[in-house]
């Protein structure tokens, strides 16, 4: 709900106004207009001005009535203060008045629109315009007294304090000069004026204070003179206002010094008067100045006054000082307290369902601060002693104890460190914590030949294992091999290494080591190294070298004598000859067909050219230019030609 | 005493760790922060084992256990169970159940006296938990939901249960247990108030996000300090909170 108005816009004055709209018209529309034109261009044209104007007029009078509030919206308190200070009819008109202008401009617009369309000629049309907005100008500048009012307006709701009127309030009232302002100014850090002289506060003042962690709201009003209500003043008004429409606990101040210029029989009058306004509020009477005179200084008279108030029941007194703070607190303290048990016990009566059990979100908020307390006696609770003793751990000690994480950063941190899972077992002896334990033996879960009585069992092998030991079982040696087994193993070890060098060395042989591959066949091999290997496959050697030898090629000059005078012989045509002279020839093609070469049959063809394609189409794709394509260069290079000339005059 | 820890960024402490008044179990984490936490609080008062079960470092959702005794699900291993055995107190005793619902810290919650559990468990496992642990059991739920173990956060001193529960759900749960109860949340607002700390007698753990408001109605409920007992929502503040909260 909306306490303040501080945000309205500020209302120009008529004058103001027509500048604003008129040069916004000139600023935002096109100026030039000739005569040549089509005269349904100058039309629209000049239609165009009046209905800008019409619409910025009623879009700023628009602004100004959602501006402020409207009064049948807001609380009644808020409407009450607004019509004792700024007099409601008086709002209302002037508000009806700059809605009335802004139908009347839409009423002109509209009715020169529709005459701008019969217009014959520019001069027509413009004085169609001219006569628009001059009639505009003239509604808007009969507004030149509700718009002076309702800036006067805006500006005072700006100042006016943020009254919440359904929040925890204390409202203070009371004759003039009793001591309202000083008890705000004590309770609050509202920086009020207090003077000694009578209506010093003029207005509503609010101060705010916390107590039992809420936030209340305390409002000062005007002091207040015993007269009819229609005699009082728009000052005191304010605080009847106040006192009437706000759900608040109202401290009545007296003084009973009567410092403040009012008897304290007028101060009763008073109270009594407007009594009617207290209905179903938390009231108190506070006696204020009591460093001055006490209650109990009156005379019987007023005694028994003050005691015919308090006697309903309703209402207590309470006793405070301003001036030397006694009792100020308590003051607070009281009628907070009440206002708050008041307002709860309202809170829970409308929160619970007719059973009585708060339902909805009150049961969920009670069912949060609810300590459910058992019936009987509390349960027994487990506390080591140790823990009494326990010093707090604290980071900065140097004779702390040492944590895991102390040793996680000694050895290399987190991450690296691994922590000793083995460290704290509580075996009977520290040394087996660090015993390994295999988890599967013999393909079997160790585990599942754990058994109570395997120390006892364990024990009675042990026990046998001794008597064995004792009765010289173990000393028997029959480890005597006979001479034909460690023969037999003798050679076996040596098949067994001969398999394995074997295997290396054919290892070393098929791996390439980034050599070409050669087929055996075109391989030179040494003649020892067959004879070698004959030798060692157990054949005989001799043979297989004397062929070896007649067979090779003996390079060098022949040791025979070639086939005398062969070349001064008569050429025949011998075919052999003629094929090998042909071979020799160099050739003009090329020796073998690469094209053809290697490809078997047509698919393979068809199959070789695809790959082909493929490869060319990411060349194909890019499209670089390269430097086998034709270019021309510029002919004017830029950078050659521009800037400075160190030759002319055109130096820049 | 009550501290906040996160484990590896997660602040559901209970699921990582299990707390009782005579041993903690701890997760095995990738660093040594969240151990140390309960070793600083704990020093030599009480073992604190570093464990899994399963293989998981969900410690705390998958075993239960008191003073008297420990219960972990059939999944633990033989070494994880000798490893247990080895750690923990002789007077501690420790029992594998075979039971459907194996995150045994979900659907139990227990103290020294008396267990709340799943209402689905099964009658053997009741039968156990009376006799490895000592309690008397009962079978319950906490906000109308099953899990206890998750909802409930218990003590031989009081307890927390879902935030939701009603005052009557909390009257009934509280005359049962014999503890002062409170509904309230963790870490900011969490209803998982089980898996989300670890408590015993004199020393509670929570989640890093948990708020000063949260700690102080832990502390208060559980005792922990030297603060009055039930201290929460009692006296002069119940109007302000319904003030300002209705």
């Amino acid at each position: 709900m909306k306490t303040t108005w501080k945000d309205i816009a500020p209302v120009p004055t008529h004058q103001e106004f027509l500048d604003i709209v008129l040069s916004r018209t000139q600023r935002q529309l096109p100026t030039q207009i000739r005569a040549g034109f089509k005269i349904s261009r100058i039309r629209g044209f000049y239609t165009r001005k009046v209905k800008y104007t019409q619409e910025t007029f009623g879009d700023k009078f628009q602004a100004i009535l959602d501006g402020f509030p409207r009064l049948q919206d807001i609380h009644p308190f808020h409407k009450d203060l607004m019509n004792t200070l700024y007099d409601a009819d008086h709002f209302r008109i002037a508000l009806g008045q700059v809605s009335t202008a802004k139908h009347l401009i839409e009423t002109v617009s509209r009715d020169y629109v529709r005459l701008i369309k019969y217009a014959q000629s520019l001069f027509q049309c413009k004085q169609l315009k001219r006569a628009a907005l001059g009639r505009m100008a003239t509604i808007c500048r009969r507004l030149k007294d509700p718009l002076v009012y309702l800036e006067q307006v805006r500006q005072h709701l700006g100042r006016l304090p943020s009254i919440d009127p359904n929040t925890r309030t204390l409202l203070i009232c009371g004759y003039p000069n009793v001591g309202k302002s000083s008890f705000l100014k004590n309770i609050t850090r509202a920086d009020v004026d207090v003077q000694p002289y009578a209506f010093t506060t003029k207005s509503l003042f609010v101060g705010h204070f916390d107590y039992k962690y809420l936030r209340f709201q305390a409002i000062d009003t005007p002091g207040i003179l015993d007269h009819p209500l229609e005699e009082m003043n728009t000052i005191e008004m304010q605080s009847i206002t106040a006192v009437a429409h706000l759900r608040s606990a109202i401290l009545y101040f007296m003084d009973l010094s009567e410092q403040c210029g009012y008897s304290v029989q007028d101060q009763i009058k008073l109270y009594h008067s407007i009594k009617p306004l207290f209905a179903n509020k938390i009231v108190y009477i506070i006696i204020n100045k009591i460093d001055v005179r006490r209650p109990e200084d009156l005379d019987p008279e007023e005694q028994a006054q003050l005691q015919e108030i308090l006697k309903s029941g309703d209402v207590e007194m309470l006793q405070a000082s301003c001036t030397t703070t006694e009792g100020v607190s308590a003051v607070k303290n009281a009628a907070c307290d009440k206002l708050l048990a008041e307002r709860v016990s309202q809170k829970l009566k409308s929160g619970s369902n007719t059973a009585g059990t708060p339902g909805g979100r009150l049961g969920d908020v009670l069912a949060r601060i609810h300590v459910a307390q058992p019936m009987g006696g509390v349960r027994e609770t487990f506390i080591p002693e140790a823990v009494k003793e326990l010093k707090k751990y604290d980071k900065n000690d140097p004779n702390r104890p040492r944590l895991e994480r102390d040793l996680e950063e000694e050895n290399g941190g987190a991450g690296v460190y691994s922590f000793d899972m083995q460290r704290d077992y509580t075996l009977a002896n520290k040394d087996w914590n660090h015993d390994k334990i295999p988890e599967v033996w013999n393909g079997k879960n160790i585990y599942d030949f754990v058994d109570p009585d395997i120390e006892k069992k364990l024990a009675a092998l042990e026990e046998e294992e001794e008597k064995l030991e004792a009765d010289g079982y173990y000393e028997s040696d029959e480890s005597v091999e006979d001479a034909e087994d460690a023969d037999t193993r003798m050679k076996a070890d040596l098949i067994r290494e001969k398999r394995v060098l074997m295997r290396n060395d054919a290892k070393m042989r098929k791996s390439l080591k980034n050599r070409a591959q050669i087929p055996r066949s075109a391989k030179a091999k040494k003649l020892s190294q067959l004879e070698h290997g004959l030798d060692s496959a157990g054949y005989d050697v001799d043979a297989a070298g004397d062929r070896a030898r007649s067979q090779s090629v003996v390079r060098g000059r022949p040791l025979s004598r070639p086939d005398a005078g062969a070349d001064d012989a008569m050429d025949l045509d011998d075919p052999k000859q003629a094929i090998a002279r042909a071979k020799s020839r160099a050739r003009s093609q090329a020796a073998t067909d690469r094209r053809n070469d290697g490809v078997v049959d047509e698919m393979a063809r068809t199959k070789a050219d695809r790959l082909f394609k493929l490869g060319q189409k990411k060349m194909n794709r890019m499209a670089r230019q390269g430097e086998a394509d034709r270019h021309t260069t510029a002919s004017l290079p830029k950078h050659l030609f521009t800037g400075k000339h160190s030759f002319s005059n055109q130096r820049r | 005493m009550a501290v906040r820890a996160q484990f590896e960024n997660s602040n559901e402490v209970g699921v990582f760790a299990r707390l009782t008044n005579s041993y903690a179990i701890v997760a095995v984490g990738a660093s040594e922060n969240f151990y140390s936490v309960f070793e600083s609080e704990l020093q030599d008062v009480i073992p604190i084992c570093h464990a899994t079960i399963a293989g998981t470092r969900i410690v705390g959702r998958l075993t239960v256990g008191n003073r008297k005794g420990l219960l972990v699900p059939t999944t633990t291993t033989d070494q994880e169970l000798q490893h247990l055995r080895n750690t923990l107190p002789d007077a501690v005793k420790i029992q594998r159940i075979e039971e459907r619902l194996s995150a045994l810290g979900n659907v139990i919650c227990c103290n020294d006296h008396v267990a709340i559990v799943h209402p689905d468990l099964e009658r053997e496992t009741e039968e156990i938990i009376a006799d490895v642990l000592g309690v008397e059991v009962f079978r319950q739920t906490v906000a109308d939901n099953v899990l206890t173990g998750s909802y409930m956060a218990l003590s031989n001193q009081g307890g927390i249960v879902h935030p939701k529960t009603s005052i009557r759900d909390q009257d009934e749960l509280s005359s049962l247990l014999q503890v002062p109860l409170v509904a309230g949340s963790i870490n900011r607002g969490s209803p998982v108030v089980g898996a989300g700390m670890v408590v015993n007698d004199w020393l509670a753990v929570t989640g890093l996000d948990t708020t000063a408001t949260e700690l102080s109605v832990i502390e208060s409920v559980f005792r922990l300090g030297e603060m009055a007992p039930g201290g929460t929502g009692q006296g002069p503040n119940k109007e302000s909170i319904v003030e300002s909260f209705y």
